[in-house]
């Protein structure tokens, strides 16, 4: 390649032909993903990523559970109003027994995961 | 006067002051604008308290927290006369079987005398007598326009879940009006009568009750 007889590389301001790292003092050898300036964490060695999808997964899991179960509990709240208002008292104890029963299921699904509670 | 060291501004308010309830401002702006701290295991947590918390309601339910239309027990209440004569519909209002029990009976269009609880069964709103609604009239609550079949205290229309209590009526041969029983809602005349009679008088037997003194 040949260059102009005029052509010299660099700024003609000296102040810009200094080296990269004390022009950029901020910017390390590690820059790219433990940069603070950088918002969003590029592909690196765990970047960003969910360390332990798993565990993210059941989490989410348990609680659609518990979730679940209180939504049964309600109904079966109301039911058991309705049922024992009108009389029949061994209704509502059976809906009791479904609220004991569904209790149970909404505690084990909690008590799984001890890292997770 | 103001001297050198005098921090408060000319128009009296204090320098610091507004300084210190700038800072909160902005912390109030932070916390509101920051996202919910309430993890996905917290919400867990909550979650199963909430579960057991319906399990204590409804043991409660159960066991009788609640206070129910004609509970009282059947040996201990009088039959009450609520009115010397009822013209074609009239309705009176009284208190049966407890004080605080407040009913209603009303003498329909072919004379016969009905009474029901005037507690609304969706949130015990106080139900009122409408002549002119529907073929016979109607019981009509007014907070969120409940309505209940005149014949046998149904829900005909609006939010409540259960019919209403009814109060067991006769009319005597000189025009009297007397409450004889109760029913809770939905429970047929003849059913009520059957479980109070087997308080009053348990183990007897009655052809024409399906089971005497059962639930």
């Amino acid at each position: 390649m040949t260059y102009p007889p005029d052509y010299r590389p660099g700024s003609d301001e000296p102040r810009l032909n200094r080296p990269v790292p004390e022009r950029y003092p901020q910017i390390r050898s590690t820059s790219g993903y433990a940069d603070p300036r950088v918002v969003h964490s590029g592909p690196g060695p765990g970047a960003g990523a969910e360390q332990e999808p798993e565990r993210s997964a059941v989490l989410s899991a348990r609680l659609v559970v518990v979730l679940c179960v209180v939504a049964g509990q309600l109904w079966a709240l109301n039911v058991g109003v309705d049922a024992w208002m009108q009389g029949r008292t061994g209704t509502a104890w059976w809906c009791t027994g479904f609220e004991g029963l569904s209790f149970l299921i909404a505690l084990g699904a909690w008590w799984l995961g001890p890292r997770d509670r | 006067m103001t001297g050198p060291n005098d921090t408060t501004d000319p128009d009296g308010t204090d320098p610091a002051a507004a300084a210190r309830a700038a800072e909160r401002d902005a912390a109030l702006r932070d916390r509101l604008s920051a996202d919910s701290l309430t993890s996905r295991r917290d919400y867990l947590r909550v979650m199963t308290t909430v579960s057991g918390g319906l399990l204590v309601g409804s043991i409660a339910v159960s066991a009788g927290v609640l206070h129910r239309h004609g509970d009282a027990e059947a040996a201990e209440v009088p039959e009450l006369r609520v009115a010397d004569r009822l013209a074609r519909g009239e309705a009176v209002l009284f208190n049966y079987p407890g004080e605080h029990d407040r009913a209603m009976a009303v003498k329909l269009a072919d004379d016969s005398v009905v009474g029901y609880s005037t507690v609304c069964t969706h949130l015990a709103c106080g139900v009122l007598w409408k002549e002119h609604r529907g073929e016979e009239g109607e019981l009509y609550c007014p907070c969120h326009e409940g309505s209940f079949d005149i014949r046998t205290g149904a829900v005909t229309g609006g939010p409540p879940p259960r019919g209403l209590p009814k109060v067991l009526m006769a009319e005597r041969a000189d025009g009297s009006v007397w409450a004889v029983g109760t029913a809770y809602s939905d429970e047929t005349a003849r059913h009520a009568a059957c479980r109070q009679l087997g308080a009053i008088r348990p183990g007897t037997t009655v052809p024409s009750c399906p089971h005497s003194g059962g639930k």
